[in-house]
């Protein structure tokens, strides 16, 4: 599950330099219907299976200095596309990178290696710079925010997870049966598990999104998986500032937007303004935020609610 | 037996007197011919609210169309006994009670009286979200249209203005699913509704094989001279991609919002439920071919292509 809670920022008026340690793992996550998986992560310590791993965020002109520790027999990497590459980190090695983060925005970080395998097997994680000395912008300039989520989003086909725990390389045609935001899927009332931060993706507090009138929050969506998807917001229209990482030339307001596929990105506004068509007007309310190519809101072909999904709660 | 349906019908909360209302029912008996002559079994809502349904039922599901400004009623009637569905009006941003999210709220067992405003003009549907990756796929959806104060032929107040208007609600249907119980794989059972394999791509109920380039529903006939508003919607799973043919479209709205600065387009890629409104002024007669391709999510590669027309006189 992934290993970090609530992201937390705030602005410093020097760069410092950031170190933090990671351990790459293995083990088996049970999915929704039952089914255990097999999936690696950039992990918090050798004991945990962090997928994805702990959401980074720095400020532009931090030094950023990680330790990958790669516990495993196979071998794997450490990239940010354009920032950092840390090469073959071999079996049983260690490797530090150091960079420094010189451009604001959202980004993954991933093993490169046997791709797309290992990257989908869990080994990736959200990387963000915020501009120097700002706390509530994407970007200098872009629009602002009082809150932030970070969202990675995964498609698990079992068949290529277990092959890869196996040692061997998948065969088949890629077919997705589970679908995680934060390495997590959604839980409905009457199910045992619902309501539970550790495995419900409607209550873990990484992924609801929760505030009130005016809490605007950004979410940055990182796409670790396969598939292109449309993501839907109910009770607020989203001020859409980025995709692929790249400033949107105008903020468009949108219900629903495309979230690419291998590696896409969004960087979006979720304003928490009063639900524009409530009669009597409401301030208080939950609703989903879930993909609208509905295969995502299943699990092990159905299961319909125990999907890519997750809470917005006005409160 | 369904699992984790949420079955209910309470009252509204703060009921007012609408300006406008809609009534719909269910019918999950109604069918479309494809153009190879298979037919395909497709769910909906009725116009009017009693019936389990009977032939000739509409695809997509009857219109939705109201002013900016006012407050709708859209009663849904639902038999309990037989299935349970409710009615999202997607886009539009109500209460969580008449938001029509089963598990945010409840199945509708008997009527539920949704109440929303009509706050934005603009395109948007509607559909059950209930099973939804089955319900909607099924067809159960439509148009749901809020024009401006200045009614329609005016797409936004301060907008474009149109002549002629066409919806093209574009959506793959993969027939090895419409033959599912409504509430197939709701207690955990593998129904296969994680994967997708359309066989049939179409054009607002019609088959975009062929029948789109004519049938009058889908194409449009036009003078140079006049202006035509194309509400796409993009009612599948599938991403798509629509090629204009060789026209040039203004981008105005999407999401029933207006854009800051409208964009000029030949083609436009589109996900899952977004919807993109397109003027279109052509200044040379002729036939333009309307193209959708529709996109495998994970390899992009083209897996179906529907096709209408634009005729320019």
């Amino acid at each position: 599950m992934g290993g970090a809670g609530l992201v937390s920022w705030a602005p410093r008026a020097h760069a410092v330099t950031i170190n933090k340690t990671f351990y790459i793992t293995e083990g088996f996550i049970t999915q929704p219907d039952g089914i255990d998986v097999y999936f690696r992560g950039f992990s918090n310590d050798t004991a945990s299976l962090n997928t994805p791993g702990a959401q980074l965020i720095v400020q532009e002109g931090d030094t950023v200095s990680i330790t990958i520790n790669n516990t495993l027999t196979t071998d794997h990497s450490f990239v940010i596309d354009g920032v950092v590459d840390s090469g073959v980190i071999a079996a049983g090695t260690s490797k530090t990178v150091s960079f420094v983060a010189s451009t604001a925005g959202s980004s993954m970080y991933y093993d490169a290696l046997n791709a797309p395998y290992n990257r989908l097997s869990g080994l990736h994680g959200g990387f963000a710079v915020m501009p120097a000395g700002s706390s509530n912008e994407l970007f200098a300039g872009s629009a602002t925010f009082v809150q932030q989520y970070f969202w990675l989003t995964n498609d698990i086909d079992p068949v290529w997870n277990n092959a890869l725990g196996l040692g061997n390389t998948p065969s088949t045609e890629f077919e997705a049966r589970y679908f995680t935001i934060n390495g997590r899927s959604m839980r409905v009332p009457d199910h045992p598990d619902y309501g539970n931060p550790d495995i419900d993706s409607g209550y873990a507090p990484d992924t609801r999104v929760t505030g009130s009138i005016g809490d605007r929050a950004l979410i940055r969506i990182q796409n670790a998986g396969m598939c292109t998807h449309a993501v839907h917001f109910h009770a607020n229209h989203v001020e859409w500032l980025a995709r692929n990482g790249e400033p949107r030339p105008a903020v468009w307001k949108k219900d629903t937007i495309m979230l690419p596929r291998n590696q896409g990105s969004l960087d979006v506004i979720y304003p928490f303004e009063s639900p524009p068509d409530a009669w009597p007007a409401v301030t208080k309310g939950k609703f989903p935020m879930h993909f609208h190519d509905e295969m995502t809101q299943t699990a092990g072909g159905g299961s319909y609610q125990f999907g890519l999904a997750t809470t917005i709660s006005f409160e | 037996m369904a699992c984790y349906v949420y079955p209910d019908a309470p009252a509204t909360i703060g009921e007012v007197t609408p300006d406008i209302s809609f009534d719909r029912g269910i019918y999950m008996n109604g069918s479309m011919t494809m153009d190879d002559g298979a037919s395909v079994t497709i769910w909906g809502f009725t116009e009017g609210g009693g019936g389990m349904g009977g032939g000739g039922n509409q695809f997509p599901s009857p219109a939705i169309r109201v002013t900016e400004g006012q407050i709708v009623h859209t009663n849904l009637t639902v038999n309990g006994m037989m299935w349970l569905h409710t009615i999202h009006h997607h886009g539009i941003e109500p209460s969580q009670e008449n938001d029509g999210v089963g598990h945010y709220s409840f199945d509708v067992d008997g009527t539920y009286t949704y109440q929303w405003k009509a706050s934005h003009a603009g395109t948007y549907f509607y559909h059950c979200h209930t099973n939804t990756v089955l319900h909607a796929e099924m067809g159960m959806y439509g148009a749901l249209i809020i024009d401006p104060p200045e009614g329609p032929g005016t797409l936004f107040s301060g907008g474009p203005t149109y002549d002629i208007e066409a919806v093209w609600a574009c959506d793959e249907i993969d027939s090895s699913w419409h033959n599912l119980a409504w509430d197939a794989g709701t207690c955990g059972e593998d129904v296969g509704l994680n994967s997708l394999n359309p066989d049939y791509f179409i054009i607002t109920g019609v088959d975009g094989a062929q029948s789109a380039l004519t049938n009058p529903a889908v194409a449009v006939s036009m003078n140079v001279g006049q202006k035509l508003l194309v509400r796409y919607i993009c009612a599948g799973y599938l991403p798509q991609r629509i090629n204009f043919g060789g026209l040039t479209a203004t981008v105005h709205m999407s999401d029933g919002r207006a854009l800051p600065a409208p964009v000029q387009v030949t083609e436009l890629e589109a996900c899952s439920a977004e919807r993109y409104d397109c003027i279109f002024e052509p200044t040379t007669p002729g036939v333009y071919d309307v193209t959708v391709d529709y996109l495998h999510w994970s390899t992009g590669a083209v897996v179906g292509t529907a096709k209408t027309r634009i005729t320019v006189s």
